[in-house]
């Protein structure tokens, strides 16, 4: 599958939602636990070597589990293959936590659900579409099913 | 830089089931040959795949929608066209796909729905509603609850009906039109209108 590998570096620059050195292993058997760079970019992880600016590699954060690996780690993987675990390790477990907790809100279909969400309580609660304010209250993409079922 | 494949097939298969934001037939310049090539597009929030056909198992491309400028293209030789710009790089400029769209509506829906297709535009909105909501729970003496959680399945959420999205066709040709460059938007007291106008057309496709 062909992507423009500018596309991401360009991202991997942004301003990350959390970036920390830990240590993190590969899925493959034997793979070692290095110390890398990682950052969260909004719904992309990117790691590097601590002294480069280039990243090794990207991870798209939708459809993954994020699961608590003792001690103060975590691991990511995703739906369609649970056994192939990226590992994590942190420094804290308070560390751990709060990458934990940043990286399952970070898919773009967690912040769609969010917002649909927190629309469908507060029209519920006041009657008033508050997406309408922006704008894009008929979006498709921010659109509640009807009640039919 | 490796981008981990897997994790993006594994999301783009994931979600077959489930509609995307946008999906159809967009012709795309290629980048080595410069004839337009007809493509299967699928947008999912601010990833746009493309394939060769609508039933592919994987697609043969990708583009990152973060940042990126979406603009229609007027004189192209191709009607109805637009380029979607990605970001530059420290010197190098930011590339920039050429595609066309099969008709005048089409090309507004796409306009629209790649436009808003980035993952900030959702981060920079949900801190509003989160406190309006919390406020209108504190002022109503209710206990705020959470969003589902979980990195993106929806599965093993047990959501009510109500919180399921509905992709509603893009028919809305007055509204999308706006879109194309210069052009006000409609308010959302025009809209209802024009959509009621626009039903009968919807039905004599």
């Amino acid at each position: 599958m062909r992507y423009n590998e500018k596309e991401l570096q360009a991202l991997s620059r942004q301003p990350a939602e959390l970036a920390a050195e830990l240590g993190m292993r590969g899925p493959k058997k034997g793979s070692v636990l290095k110390r890398r760079l990682v950052k969260l970019v909004v719904n992309f992880l990117f790691y590097f070597r601590t002294d480069e600016a280039e990243p090794v590699g990207a991870l798209l954060l939708e459809r993954c589990r994020v699961t608590q690996e003792e001690p103060s780690g975590f691991s990511i993987s995703f739906l369609e293959d649970p056994e192939r675990k990226y590992h994590f390790a942190c420094g804290s477990e308070a560390q751990c936590q709060e990458w934990m907790g940043a990286l399952r809100r970070a898919s773009y279909e967690f912040m769609r659900r969010s917002l649909i969400f927190y629309r469908n309580e507060i029209q519920k609660m006041t009657g008033k579409d508050p997406l309408e304010q922006f704008g894009i209250s008929e979006e498709a993409r921010f659109q509640l099913g009807g009640l039919k079922a | 830089m490796k981008l981990h494949q897997k994790s993006v097939l594994s999301f783009f298969r994931g979600c077959r089931a489930q509609a995307p934001d946008r999906e159809g037939i967009l012709l795309k310049k290629g980048a080595r040959n410069t004839s337009y090539q007809r493509r299967w597009f699928v947008l999912r929030g601010n990833l746009l795949f493309y394939l060769e056909n609508q039933a592919d198992h994987t697609p043969l491309g990708l583009i990152l929608l973060e940042n990126c400028q979406v603009e229609p293209r007027l004189g192209a030789t191709e009607p109805h066209a637009f380029t979607i710009l990605t970001p530059r790089v420290e010197g190098t400029g930011g590339r920039a796909y050429k595609l066309a769209a099969e008709n005048q509506e089409e090309l507004g829906a796409w306009l629209w729905a790649l436009a808003g297709a980035s993952c900030r535009q959702l981060v920079a909105l949900l801190p509003t509603l989160e406190a309006q909501y919390r406020e209108l729970c504190q002022a109503a003496g209710q206990e705020p609850s959470s969003p589902p959680e979980g990195c993106g399945f929806v599965a093993t959420l047990s959501t009510p009906s109500s919180f399921q999205e509905l992709h509603e066709h893009f028919g809305k040709e007055i509204r999308v039109l706006q879109v194309v460059r210069g052009r006000p938007q409609a308010s959302n007291n025009g809209s209802n209108r024009s959509q009621a106008e626009e039903e009968p057309e919807l039905k004599s496709c």
